[in-house]
């Protein structure tokens, strides 16, 4: 296809007159029958490379990603687009919607699945007797940073992909190091894919680090800065319980509007928060990290960490959702002396000794079903023919990587000299030329003002409407 | 709200709640008094009920007289009375046994917002659902509806519906919805707004679910008629207890019937003893003949409380009575009772 038809179907199918950067060098390279590895920054449009391939190749394109949440705000967003014939396919579908999706696979052009669903026999004759375009490995660094000791189906991926022999296929994914660049293609046995990498650098955010004393120091830090920056603002935390906890405290504190947002809401919910932040009905939003990948807003102006994200490219990805429209944002990540204690035990989480990957193995041989988590993530590797000793090599492995993420992440916080340039150091980037609008140095204070981001003077909430009024405003034409 | 002084299982409360329909924990909640309450709380997880359990332990509120079963204290009982006097009491929880309220609630969202982005002609706006089988239902409605009126009817329905309502639940069931330029409320949202907890609000929103099921169902003309009529059944009872009832209904003796349906006898016995629960006009003396019903109230003459009935006393009396007379009169007893 010649490039003036691509940008002919850009603009008729998005409206849009130019590719965001990355996305027309993508399509391009796949149109041209290559595999290729993607990594583009939070905001760049990935969803929009597969969409376009799809709609110029005939077949399926299967996206394979994650999180339910996040499938469901990939579905959702494509059915805004107009795309019609997207599903995903996932538990919380009933048994008979899923045998009907099962059996029209052909009447779909886009199918969302996750590793372990894919791997389902039904699930999978399904998806091989069905022509595929394009498979997608969404959010492909997944493969390194869980694959191993969290979700060991995105191990299989790379025998998946071979079964199913799509035309295409398209890693995607925001941040990735060198590292995580090979295991991607070493897992999804594609060495010879074409790598299309862009900087991990979003110079239009600010980055800040405020070390604060104690929790008590970190709460009016946090409270200070979503009342004087300038919003809208996301803030992300660790844990379930706090984000909650904290949402009630600021709205009740600060008179903004907050909300919580985290994997224990139901899906209605989890719509109407994210549809409130978009339509600017809400000042700030606390997350959870795995939550919000589906938030599509390009004019968050703040991102805060209350905690300490579990790695660098975490933290880039998260820190991505702001000035997603290009105008001057800023992160702050908040640190109290201990923080890292609360990553090390989300790391020892997924942490196993040589004995109990013995012990597992042992379970195994006397066909004991494992019920804890553990015990569920080895079972791959047994079903798989690995050894006792190749696990463990792994699980060290894994754990040796997750040090140095937090060895590196702490290097960022703790940083003497430029952040950005610690940052980008990470990703093989070379260091950036620090200037006054790049970062907060040791010691100085965040450039609020200079940046222009102070909050404007914010007009009182109005009350709620009747609900009469609000049903005339739902259903009735010129209300 | 589950429990009394008397003391009661408190699996079997769970079964009830989450609308686990063994015979067992059909005759729980009838002895209970909560059968209402059947599948009012579907999919909630032992591990949740269990929680809130001990913290009722905790407090203070509920005692443990033998294993497994649990009684309200007295400090309970109060606390249970002036919670009823102060919380928000479901009224159409009924509506979960001959209805499927639960999916209606999800196809009627996605209609409502359909309908609503429809009215301001919008086409580009993220569904609430991306379930494509209850996408396809909306889509199939959608199709057959009169856009330049469908708008106007369905404000008139809510309207003439929400009026029939108590506050503050018009504003909770307006509020919850999502639609043109109007995301609709959380339950946390609405908590704070109103003053409640987000449970109460829960609650709420679950019985006006129900409310308008029921509703609906007197209004055939309605445009989201069609919607709930393929929910709704016309008992509460399973398909093939039905049939066996049907069939006992011909005059056939139990055995003839479990001949004639190639069922086990005690399958059949499940049938019939689930239909006697949930259905009250149950041919009682038809299927126990009044023999049996006199051997066994002249049994059970002086003991008032149903529940505390046990089966050995019939075994003495009458060794060869099968436990299925002695539940079916139990049941018939607690039914008669409770009319």
């Amino acid at each position: 296809m010649q490039r003036e038809q691509i940008y002919q179907l850009l603009k008729q199918k998005y409206g849009f007159d130019e590719f965001r950067p990355g996305q027309y060098e993508v399509i391009s390279q796949l149109l041209a029958g290559q595999d290729v590895l993607a990594v583009l920054p939070t905001g760049t449009g990935k969803s929009l490379i597969y969409q376009l391939v799809g709609t110029i190749m005939p077949g399926l394109v299967v996206v394979v990603s994650p999180l339910i949440s996040l499938m469901q705000d990939q579905v959702a967003r494509l059915n805004y687009q107009g795309e019609k014939q997207v599903a995903a396919l996932t538990s919380q579908l009933s048994f008979g919607t899923r045998q009907q999706v099962l059996r029209h696979l052909n009447a779909y052009k886009f199918l969302f699945v996750s590793p372990e669903m894919l791997k389902q026999p039904e699930v999978l004759a399904a998806v091989q007797a069905t022509p595929i375009a394009l498979f997608v490995v969404d959010e492909a660094h997944c493969i390194s940073t869980w694959g191993p000791d969290f979700r060991p189906d995105y191990l299989a991926l790379g025998q998946l992909r071979e079964q199913l022999q799509p035309q295409r296929t398209l890693m995607l994914t925001a941040t990735a190091t060198t590292q995580v660049r090979q295991d991607i293609l070493a897992q999804l046995r594609l060495p010879a894919a074409q790598q299309v990498v862009y900087s991990a650098n979003r110079p239009n955010i600010y980055l800040g680090v405020a070390a604060v004393a104690n929790e008590d120091e970190k709460r009016q830090m946090l409270q200070q800065l979503v009342v004087t920056v300038k919003g809208p603002t996301i803030v992300y935390f660790s844990s379930k319980r706090q984000t909650d906890l904290i949402a009630e405290w600021l709205q009740s504190t600060t008179g903004l509007r907050v909300a919580g947002y985290h994997a224990g809401l139901s899906g209605e919910d989890r719509f109407k928060i994210q549809q409130q932040f978009m339509a600017g009905q809400l000042d700030v939003i606390c997350a959870t990290s795995a939550f919000g990948m589906g938030i599509d807003k390009a004019d968050i102006r703040l991102v805060i960490h209350y905690h300490l994200p579990t790695s660098l490219a975490d933290y880039v990805q998260e820190i991505g959702r702001a000035g997603r429209d290009g105008g001057q944002s800023l992160a702050v990540l908040l640190y109290a002396p201990g923080d890292e204690q609360l990553v090390r035990n989300l790391n020892d989480l997924t942490s196993a000794s040589a004995n109990e990957i013995t012990q597992a193995f042992q379970l195994y041989q006397q066909n004991i079903t494992p019920h804890d988590d553990l015990g569920q993530v080895l079972q791959f590797y047994w079903e798989h023919d690995y050894t006792v000793e190749q696990v463990t090599k792994i699980f060290e492995k894994r754990q040796r990587g997750k040090n140095d993420e937090l060895r590196q992440l702490l290097a960022y916080v703790q940083a003497e000299g430029c952040r950005r340039a610690v940052l980008l150091a990470h990703f093989d980037e070379p260091a950036p030329t620090h200037t006054n609008e790049c970062c907060q140095l040791k010691g100085d204070s965040l450039p609020v003002a200079a940046l222009n981001l102070q909050a404007p003077l914010r007009a009182q909430t109005p009350p709620n409407p009747a609900w009469e009024s609000i049903l005339d405003q739902l259903f009735l034409q010129n209300s | 709200m589950m429990f009394s002084t008397e003391p009661r299982r408190a699996k079997a409360v769970f079964n009830v709640l989450r609308g686990r329909r063994t015979v067992s924990t059909l005759f729980a909640g009838l002895t209970y008094d909560c059968l209402s309450a059947l599948d009012s709380w579907h999919g909630v997880p032992m591990e949740k009920f269990l929680a809130s359990l001990q913290e009722l332990l905790t407090a203070g509120d509920l005692a443990t007289p033998m294993e497994g079963y649990v009684q309200l204290t007295t400090a309970g009982a109060a606390h249970k009375e002036q919670l009823q006097a102060t919380l928000y009491q479901p009224v159409a929880f009924r509506a979960f046994q001959t209805i499927d309220v639960r999916r209606f609630t999800a196809i009627s969202a996605l209609a409502l917002q359909v309908a609503s982005q429809a009215v301001h002609h919008q086409n580009r706006y993220y569904p609430l659902t991306t379930d494509p089988g209850i996408q396809a239902i909306v889509k199939q409605w959608f199709r057959r509806q009169t856009v330049a009126h469908l708008g106007e009817q369905l404000h008139t329905e809510l309207t003439t519906f929400l009026q029939s309502l108590p506050a503050p639940l018009p504003t909770v069931f307006v509020a919850s919805i999502s639609g043109f330029e109007n995301p609709g409320q959380t339950d946390q949202q609405l908590a704070t707004q109103l003053d409640k907890t987000p449970l109460e609000i829960l609650v709420m929103r679950k019985d006006l679910a129900c409310r308008w099921c029921l509703w609906l169902e007197t209004q055939p003309q309605s445009c989201l008629a069609t919607l709930l009529q393929p929910l709704v059944k016309s008992n509460p009872v399973t398909p093939s207890a039905w049939q066996t009832y049907q069939t006992v209904q011909q005059g056939l003796t139990v055995e003839q019937v479990a001949i004639q349906r190639r069922l086990k006898l005690s399958t059949v016995r499940e049938h019939l003893l689930e239909v006697a629960i949930l259905v009250p006009t149950f041919p009682y003396t038809q299927v126990l003949t009044p023999a049996r019903v006199q051997t066994l109230t002249e049994i059970f003459a002086d003991q008032p409380v149903v529940a505390n009935w046990r089966f050995e006393q019939v075994q003495t009396v009458a060794p060869e009575m099968d436990f299925f007379w002695f539940r079916l009169f139990q049941i018939m007893r607690c039914q008669t009772n409770a009319a």
